[in-house]
């Protein structure tokens, strides 16, 4: 009996995140599966009719002649058309040059701004982490990036690379007018904002080792780097996976920046696949196109985090 | 004290008068028949009791307690074609006794805003400020609100689509029935600084380096070319001491970049002819098959000509949007920009212009070559044929079938679209409303005087120039054909992204214009080749 009513107030307890994880993971997901092997068509059939007008106590409401009003109802008929195109929607990926670009400028965004920020945080996770003069106030300053919203941030930036009379424009550096540079761009702002969240989890991940581990490994130790490639990083390898896969799957989706920074310009050197996809879905319409290309995204995101927690699995063990 | 305590209520209280009375009074009604309404900052506009119709008088709040959502591109109280909508609405809230919501979207956002409203039914908006190029995803959906009833019942403010061009009626309807309220009027024409080439020195300086006079204004773009080259790096203007370019150009993806070059390239690939048929006066698709003619030669030629006169201006305008270049040619940094009606009123803003009186306008000019697509041979000519526009969006109010309201919302769209208020509203630039219809256009052309648009503070000569160019541009024998297709945004959003690239010096005109054309073909597969064709040959007029 007892174990009946336990059981019982275990589903309970479950239920809130079962149903929010249904409403808000699993049915979008069935949904966009669903949609990609469809094409969607929706159109309306309207038609219209005069109708006396009416105040709000039901009586007729009369013109200026004492006629009475009359107002247009509009009969709506909202017809949806779903025709199963199979994976058609998946097959245009493979042939797609957008995509393919889309493909590329993500990549090399994730190649160069994931580590950069890794190695930036780690370095001043170490610097941090000495006697510093001001170090709370430094600090404090350090994580400000983090708390700004990605999209002001690109605005923020849209003027500071401003070319012509711009804080930087003296540089004669095109920032926004070449493709190379604006990837650059972009690669930057991502850069200055995330490394204080690289920089804080690796600090708190240093302050976490034992003093007496790092008093004891000091002695043995004769230089700096020994110190650090034989006892820092490899107690900071389990933070630097998790910090390391949550920026790569955040890096992934890179969205906000070049759609305020670049509008994915110029031509498409700062189009990620996810600006790819919402140009596709909400501009185009295209919704089951926009779905296969969410889709393809992932399971690349899924693959990774796999491989990672893989990984984080072993350096555990 | 008690004197100045007495004298301090009275005063307080003759200014919460006076406040009251300007708030509740944005319409004057007179005995005999005269109306003025009147904007928040005083500005006063004169119509009559017929002019609103029969709806509106004294004591009638005919839409007393209804409220109205109304969608437009963001530019705040003060901008482009947002602007008015907030002039008008006490005016309007006055009038009915309604309540209207300016929903402001970023230009990127709201054909998308729009869009989600109508395909999920919500409702949410009864109006939009629409681009002419967004009809054909709303029309033949059966989203769009027909207003041609309306407009003959009397009761609503009088305005007609008569005051209009052909080429800019055609843009408000849809296979012969009105939906678009008159409101703004799109063409690009050419903008040029009139001291700078009239300046004897610079034009002995020309004749000497190119071997001929330097023709004012530019009849051909390959004339154009070799003047924005000649000036180009040289400090031509007073108003800095930096050296100053040749031609600015708005060239950012996503921010309207394309207009450019369909304005630019119209002359380099239109095959002229008197009728329209699979040759002649085509320009974007081949009207018996719908294959894509935008990489024809004259269409490459054209982009290497646009790459050409690029390099005449700042390389930064590839990142550039309309406001910074507008906003460059208007501290006098360039000879040319060819844009929007926007930039001649923009001009006479002293507050943002340091060209006022200087700023002439034309036609935009030819090429000396086109492409035959009969013969597919270039044909170069002595007198190239001028080739009008209706490049842009020619913005205006589109009536939502979701609309509970669609009488109230007429009548704010049609309050804007009277005779007055559309003078008035061209002759303010940061209205965004570009003049267009005859009434704007100066005798004998049209109707206005020149001393209505001098009163509104233009420069004579200015204005003179701009009005006889957006006349020229709107009345042309050849045209460029406008896209009013479903996906005519996704059309273009491709071409845009190519052209990017082809001025940012990622790939060449061909490649752009080749992969747009190999696009152009998917999407059109999608949508369905047939209907496309029905709508393409029903748009530009192939019989």
């Amino acid at each position: 009996m007892k174990t009946h009513r336990n059981t019982k107030a275990r589903f309970v307890f479950l239920l809130p995140a079962a149903i929010w994880v249904l409403t808000f993971t699993i049915f979008p997901l069935v949904y966009s599966l669903y949609i990609s092997v469809h094409k969607v068509e929706t159109k309306m059939n309207v038609s219209r009719e005069k109708v006396p007008m009416l105040d709000a106590s039901g009586n007729p409401v009369l013109d200026a002649k004492g006629n009475p009003r009359t107002k247009i109802k509009i009969n709506r008929e909202k017809i949806s058309t779903w025709t199963n195109i199979g994976f058609t929607n998946f097959k245009r990926l493979v042939d797609d040059p957008q995509v393919h670009s889309a493909i590329k400028v993500t990549s090399i965004f994730v190649l160069v701004a994931v580590p950069s920020q890794l190695v930036l945080g780690i370095l001043l996770a170490l610097l941090f982490n000495q006697r510093l003069w001001a170090r709370s106030f430094l600090r404090a300053v350090m994580l400000l990036p983090i708390f700004a919203t990605p999209l002001a941030v690109g605005y923020l930036f849209f003027t500071i690379f401003y070319e012509e009379g711009g804080p930087l424009g003296f540089l004669g550096v095109p920032f926004l007018s070449n493709p190379d540079w604006a990837l650059f761009s972009v690669i930057l702002v991502d850069i200055w904002q995330w490394t204080p969240f690289c920089f804080l989890v690796f600090l708190a991940a240093l302050q976490g080792i034992p003093n007496e581990l790092m008093e004891a490994a000091k002695m043995e130790s004769k230089s700096k780097w020994g110190l650090f490639a034989n006892i820092i990083f490899p107690m900071l390898t389990p933070t630097i996976v998790i910090v390391l896969l949550l920026r790569l799957a955040e890096a992934i989706k890179l969205f906000d920046i070049p759609f305020a920074l670049t509008g994915g310009g110029p031509g498409v050197a700062t189009q990620s696949m996810s600006f790819l996809a919402f140009r596709t879905g909400l501009r185009y319409f295209d919704l089951g196109y926009a779905s296969a290309m969410s889709y393809c995204l992932l399971i690349i995101v899924m693959i990774i985090v796999t491989l990672f927690f893989r990984k984080l699995r072993q350096s555990y063990a | 004290m008690k004197l100045f305590k007495s004298l301090g209520l009275f005063v307080s209280a003759c200014l919460t008068c006076g406040i009251a009375t300007a708030a509740d009074h944005h319409v004057k009604w007179h005995d005999d028949g005269k109306v003025d309404l009147v904007m928040e900052d005083g500005t006063t506009i004169s119509t009559t009791r017929e002019e609103l119709g029969s709806l509106f008088g004294p004591d009638q709040k005919p839409f007393d307690g209804v409220s109205i959502s109304v969608t437009v591109n963001s530019g705040g109280p003060k901008g482009g074609i947002s602007g008015p909508l907030y002039s008008f609405r006490p005016i309007w809230e006055e009038l009915t006794g309604g309540k209207l919501e300016i929903v402001e979207l970023p230009f990127g956002e709201h054909y998308t805003k729009m869009m989600l409203d109508l395909r999920n039914g919500t409702g949410q908006y009864d109006a939009f400020m629409v681009g002419a190029f967004w009809y054909g995803d709303i029309v033949p959906n059966g989203y769009a609100f027909p207003i041609d009833d309306f407009m003959t019942t009397g009761e609503y403010p009088q305005w007609t689509y008569d005051s209009m061009p052909q080429s800019l009626k055609t843009l408000h309807t849809w296979e012969g029935v009105g939906y678009g309220v008159l409101n703004d009027g799109d063409g690009q024409v050419l903008y040029y600084r009139r001291d700078a080439l009239a300046n004897p020195e610079w034009r002995a300086q020309f004749k000497k380096e190119y071997g001929y006079s330097m023709p004012v204004p530019p009849k051909t773009w390959q004339q154009m070319l070799d003047i924005s080259n000649f000036f180009n790096g040289k400090n031509w203007d007073s108003n800095d001491p930096d050296p100053d370019s040749g031609t600015v150009l708005h060239l950012k993806v996503g921010e309207q970049g394309h207009y450019h070059f369909q304005s630019l390239s119209a002359s380099f690939a239109i095959t002229p002819g008197p009728e329209l048929d699979q040759y002649h006066n085509v320009y974007w698709f081949d009207p018996t098959n719908m294959k894509p003619l935008i990489n024809s030669p004259g269409h490459v030629a054209a982009l290497e000509f646009l790459q050409e006169l690029h390099k005449t201006g700042p390389s930064a305008q590839v990142g550039w949007s309309l406001g910074e270049a507008w906003d460059y040619f208007l501290r006098g940094k360039s000879v040319f920009v060819f844009s929007w009606g926007d930039v001649g009123s923009l001009c006479q803003d002293t507050s943002r212009s340091k060209i006022q009186g200087v700023c002439a306008s034309s036609i935009l000019p030819s090429s000396d070559t086109y492409y035959d697509h009969e013969t597919k041979k270039f044909v170069k000519t002595t007198n190239p044929v001028k080739v009008g526009n209706t490049t842009g969006g020619s913005w205006h109010g589109v009536i939502s079938n979701y609309s509970a309201n669609p009488e109230a919302t007429y009548s704010l769209l049609s309050l804007m679209a009277i005779k007055p208020a559309s003078i008035w509203l061209a002759q303010n630039g940061w209205t965004g409303v570009d003049p267009g219809f005859t009434y704007q256009f100066l005798e004998p052309q049209g109707e206005a005087g020149l001393g209505d648009y001098l009163d509104a503070g233009w420069a004579e000569a200015d204005v003179k120039d701009y009005l006889k160019a957006y006349y020229e541009t709107f009345f042309a024998d050849t045209f460029l054909p406008y896209l009013r297709i479903p996906g005519s945004f996704e059309y273009w959003d491709i071409l845009d992204k190519n052209l990017s690239a082809t001025m940012s010096g990622e790939i060449s005109a061909k490649q752009a214009l080749d992969s747009t054309a190999k696009t152009w073909e998917q999407i059109t597969d999608r949508l369905g080749r047939d209907q496309q064709l029905g709508y393409y040959q029903s748009a530009i007029g192939y019989k």
